[in-house]
């Protein structure tokens, strides 16, 4: 494990002085990285980056009035004024009751979340490279009609968070994290098609393999050959589980309490209601050993855990920090970012049957593979993307189609999920297994 | 920062093991930003960062390594790591020289402090006061002002040296609106490389009553329909459509790797023959100029399609000199962590001769996208989908009903054929773009006159 004891002392110091600056409570964190990560195109390796980074983030308070500051300047002098203009500006801050640090709770360091590898730490650089030409090498081995690609890309990461405030609070912890991506193309007729498939993780063996990585990479990319234009109309739409994620990202992002308490969310006044189906439970846990998004504690200092977001369709928490959580009157969730609120592991519980029993079931849908798109509307919850993916007829895939779109509501579509995959894997914050949706607009012709 | 033996060092460093090309990417960059929520000023903010990128090219492979410690130990690490993308055993010692250039610069070089707190905070409480002062039913808004001063120093292995100043302004006003179930929102940004004098002629009010006016629209906007139809296309904002269908498919990586549908097609008729397109890093105040780009070179007006036909592509050090070219000012980085890209600056389109009026009245059932919310496009096929922010119908010929969450589909070249129509009323958009590319999110200007397309496919939740 890296040794970067000397940046807890750092954070405390910061700390002390920001209180002799004049700040009634302060919260410093640190995050040290040693990135790697290589890309290759084709034979060749076109690029390789490593270095060591550090940032620290410091939150004041001044009776209720919040200061931040993001620096990567730890110079003791520099750190010095910066916190005098911190505390200066506070002055013009608003005075927030809610405001402050959380309330003291202590967190369980000795529990071990399996969240470092020393086998990435000590990953061979000639190694990576080797895997990254590798990748390129697959694919074009696993199918003649990859002529080019995007590039491969592995990439690690061996980082340690510190955290220090002035309610007595001081923790760290190391985690590792590793992927490997390859991004396919392929001519279709006149045009180009692009694909792409990845896999991370805080441990080598949680990986996917690179064959495995590379051929689903090529089938992304070849599926779709010969796609068209569908024609408009409404069918039970089956997100596959990359895009369910996205879905689930933008759910999370109307839970958040930052858009709950302002009132830029569609679920603001729903708390209790069945939203969802039976179907419907979305859990976010801190705590799950070796996944990407767990931790100890969160970006200040709260004790992670399980929360359960809906429990079979009926709402039950919204996703807070301890602000939000005291605007409305309910306990943190751990989900600080230290400024922001994100995600711990977010994720939709997995389901029994297998996508493609799912897919059989549907006598005529659409099963959607990837979405192009990202506006939201949280306030009202409409949901739009361009889409691609493929007809389903009589409980088969048809034919490829594209230039489509998908709408409807977020809250239509939790209520509307007939069938979960029990294709869940933990490899980002927030992830789902595929579903059903039992009825959506899919626009084209 | 540093001084100019030590760039000179670095260098050295790395291109001891051989290697075509290196650069220094030196920066120090500091914003101070101010938020406003429910009234009140919510949080105040500021930023440091600072470091230096060591960069070595061999053939299409970099090597790259980023110190945000500025010791000379840290620095000759980093360039000794960068050096590693080369082989040559005998390379032998290398001594490289550098000097000094001057730079015309495009901002005001003497902007070199943030204004006091209490100016940025009347800034935001004008902007609140006049988005709720502008109807009752406007329930909640959003300020938030950020003030950037960027200085970066450049030095290559080809002697060059250069420093950029460079300021960045932006205030942005969101206002959601609220009448029975149904709400609204609208949000509008202005500010441009300039200082907060800006927002003297640009009044923070001015900024709010466009947002305030789009929410209120969208509070009684139908919701848009479903199915193919004609578009007209907005002036300013409407440059997204460009940024997107055509501009990232002209960024020169794509094409000299063979993935942009556009590879290989210079010279060739890619759009219809109303259809030219500028990119110009050098336009006054646009968040896309830059004096000098992020690896030294002078930003210049460049011609990527003339009157439909292609004419040449976005290029960086990298990419322009493995295709037998020279950079035309656009690498472009987020910091000195990352690689430059080859990267839009200010992209736009002249004016045609059509009124909006003209235009308008010759569509018979349409969508007209006054401006968007934001796009995406696949490089490859040049699929694109678009958010327009503020909509309207258009039925036999008059703009009628606005609509809300309409999503535009299509492929970019395929659009680009369908313009039958280019306005005389051109202009750059409001100051607030923002462009992401593999992770990178700098900052860019859009601009475009009224357009119509005969057909783009519209995805709306309204199946008629």
């Amino acid at each position: 494990m890296s040794d970067n004891a000397q940046y807890l002392e750092l954070a405390q110091q910061v700390v002390s002085d920001a209180l002799e600056a004049g700040a009634t409570q302060c919260e410093v964190g640190i995050t040290i990285s040693n990135r790697f990560s290589a890309e290759a195109r084709d034979t060749t390796i076109t690029k390789v980056e490593q270095s060591k980074g550090k940032s620290m983030q410091v939150r004041v308070f001044v009776d209720g009035r919040r200061a931040s500051l993001s620096t990567s300047d730890f110079q003791r002098a520099e750190l010095g004024d910066a916190l005098e203009r911190l505390v200066d500006s506070a002055q013009y801050v608003a005075h927030d009751q809610h405001a402050g640090l959380p309330d003291s709770e202590a967190a369980d360091l000795t529990e071990d979340l399996d969240l470092f590898s020393a086998e990435i730490q000590g990953w061979d650089p000639q190694a990576k490279l080797d895997e990254t030409l590798r990748l390129e090498k697959v694919i074009r081995e696993v199918d003649a009609r990859i002529q080019n690609s995007n590039g491969a890309h592995v990439s690690d990461a061996v980082t340690t968070t510190l955290l220090a405030n002035s309610n007595g609070f001081a923790g760290r912890y190391d985690t590792t994290r590793a992927s490997r991506s390859v991004s396919p193309v392929a001519l279709d007729g006149e045009a180009k098609r692009t694909g792409a498939y990845g896999t991370a993780g805080r441990h080598l063996h949680e990986l996917e393999s690179v064959d495995n990585v590379a051929s689903k990479a090529v089938k992304r990319t070849v599926e779709l050959f010969g796609a068209r234009k569908p024609n408009t109309m409404r069918v039970p739409v089956i997100f596959e589980r990359d895009v369910a994620s996205s879905v689930l990202g933008d759910i999370f992002t109307a839970l958040s309490g930052a858009n709950v308490a302002v009132g830029n969310s569609w679920a603001a006044d729903r708390m209790g209601e069945r939203i969802g189906s039976p179907l419907a439970t979305i859990i976010d846990d801190g705590r799950l050993r070796g996944a990407l998004g767990s931790s100890p504690f969160d970006g200040e200092g709260v004790p992670t855990r399980r929360t359960v977001v809906f429990d079979r369709g009926v709402l039950q928490s919204f996703i807070l920090d301890s602000y939000y959580g005291r605007r409305l009157g309910m306990p943190s969730t751990a989900n600080s970012t230290g400024g922001g609120i994100g995600p711990n592991n977010f994720y939709l519980e997995n389901g029994e049957k297998p996508l493609e029993e799912i897919i059989a079931g549907t006598k005529r849908g659409v099963l959607v593979l990837d979405t192009i798109g990202f506006a939201t509307e949280y306030a009202t919850g409409t949901y739009s993307r361009g889409a691609r993916g493929f007809f389903i007829e009589d409980g088969v895939l048809a034919y490829p189609i594209e230039e489509f779109t998908i709408a409807g509501t977020f809250a239509e579509m939790l209520s509307g999920i007939d069938g979960v995959a029990n294709d869940l894997r933990f490899d980002s914050g927030i992830v789902s297994p595929s579903f059903r949706v039992a009825e959506m607009t899919v626009s084209g012709n | 920062m540093l001084d100019l033996q030590m760039f000179e060092r670095l260098l050295s460093i790395a291109l001891a093991r051989g290697g075509d090309y290196a650069d220094i990417f030196c920066e120090r960059r500091r914003s101070t930003s101010f938020r406003l929520q429910d009234g009140r000023i919510h949080e105040s903010g500021f930023g440091i960062t600072q470091g230096v990128g060591v960069r070595v090219i061999v053939g299409q492979s970099a090597g790259y390594a980023h110190s945000d410690d500025l010791s000379s130990d840290a620095l000759e690490r980093a360039a000794k790591i960068a050096s590693l993308i080369a082989h040559e055993k005998n390379a032998g010692s290398v001594s490289v020289r550098v000097k000094q250039q001057a730079v015309t610069p495009l901002y005001d070089p003497n902007r070199n402090t943030h204004a006091h707190s209490s100016e940025y905070v009347s800034l935001l409480a004008r902007a609140d006061v006049a988005a709720r002062a502008f109807d009752a039913r406007i329930v909640a808004v959003n300020v938030t002002l950020s003030d950037e001063l960027q200085d970066v120093w450049i030095a290559a292995s080809d002697g060059r040296f250069v420093h950029d100043h460079r300021p960045l302004v932006t205030l942005g006003v969101q206002a959601v609106s609220k009448s029975g179930n149904e709400r609204g929102s609208g949000y509008v940004g202005d500010g441009g490389r300039t200082s907060i004098a800006f927002y003297g002629g640009r009044t923070p009010e001015s900024i709010a009553h466009e947002a305030a006016r789009i929410a209120m629209t969208n509070l009684e906007a139908i919701p848009a329909p479903a199915g193919e139809m004609e578009m007209v296309v907005g002036s300013g904002g409407g440059g997204v459509l460009l940024h997107e269908a055509v501009g990232h498919g002209l960024e020169s990586d794509f094409n000299r790797q063979g993935v942009s549908l556009y590879s290989g097609r210079v010279g060739e008729r890619v759009a219809s023959e109303l259809v030219t397109i500028f990119d110009d890093g050098n336009l006054p105040d646009e968040r896309g100029s830059l004096s000098v780009d992020d690896e030294g070179t002078p930003g210049s007006h460049n011609v990527l399609v003339e009157r439909g036909i292609l004419r040449g592509y976005m290029q960086d050090h990298l990419n322009a000199t493995l295709m037998g070219t020279t950079s035309n000012g656009h690498g472009r980085r987020q910091s000195f962590r990352v690689l430059p890209q080859p990267r839009m600056c200010n992209t736009y389109m002249p004016d045609g001769e059509a009124t909006v009026e003209e235009i308008i009245a010759s569509t018979k059932r349409g969508i007209y996208a006054k401006s968007f919310a934001g796009g995406q496009v696949e490089i490859s096929r040049g699929d694109f989908v678009f958010m327009v922010a503020e909509g309207y119908l258009i039925e036999d010929g008059k703009v009628t009903a606005p609509v809300r969450n309409a999503t535009i589909v299509g492929n970019g070249p395929d659009v680009m054929t369908k313009v039958v129509a280019v306005g005389n009323d051109g202009c750059l958009a409001n100051r607030h773009y923002t462009c992401g590319k593999g992770g990178q999110y700098v900052p860019v200007g859009v601009g475009m006159p009224t357009v119509k397309i005969s057909t783009v496919t519209v995805g709306g939740s309204n199946v008629g």
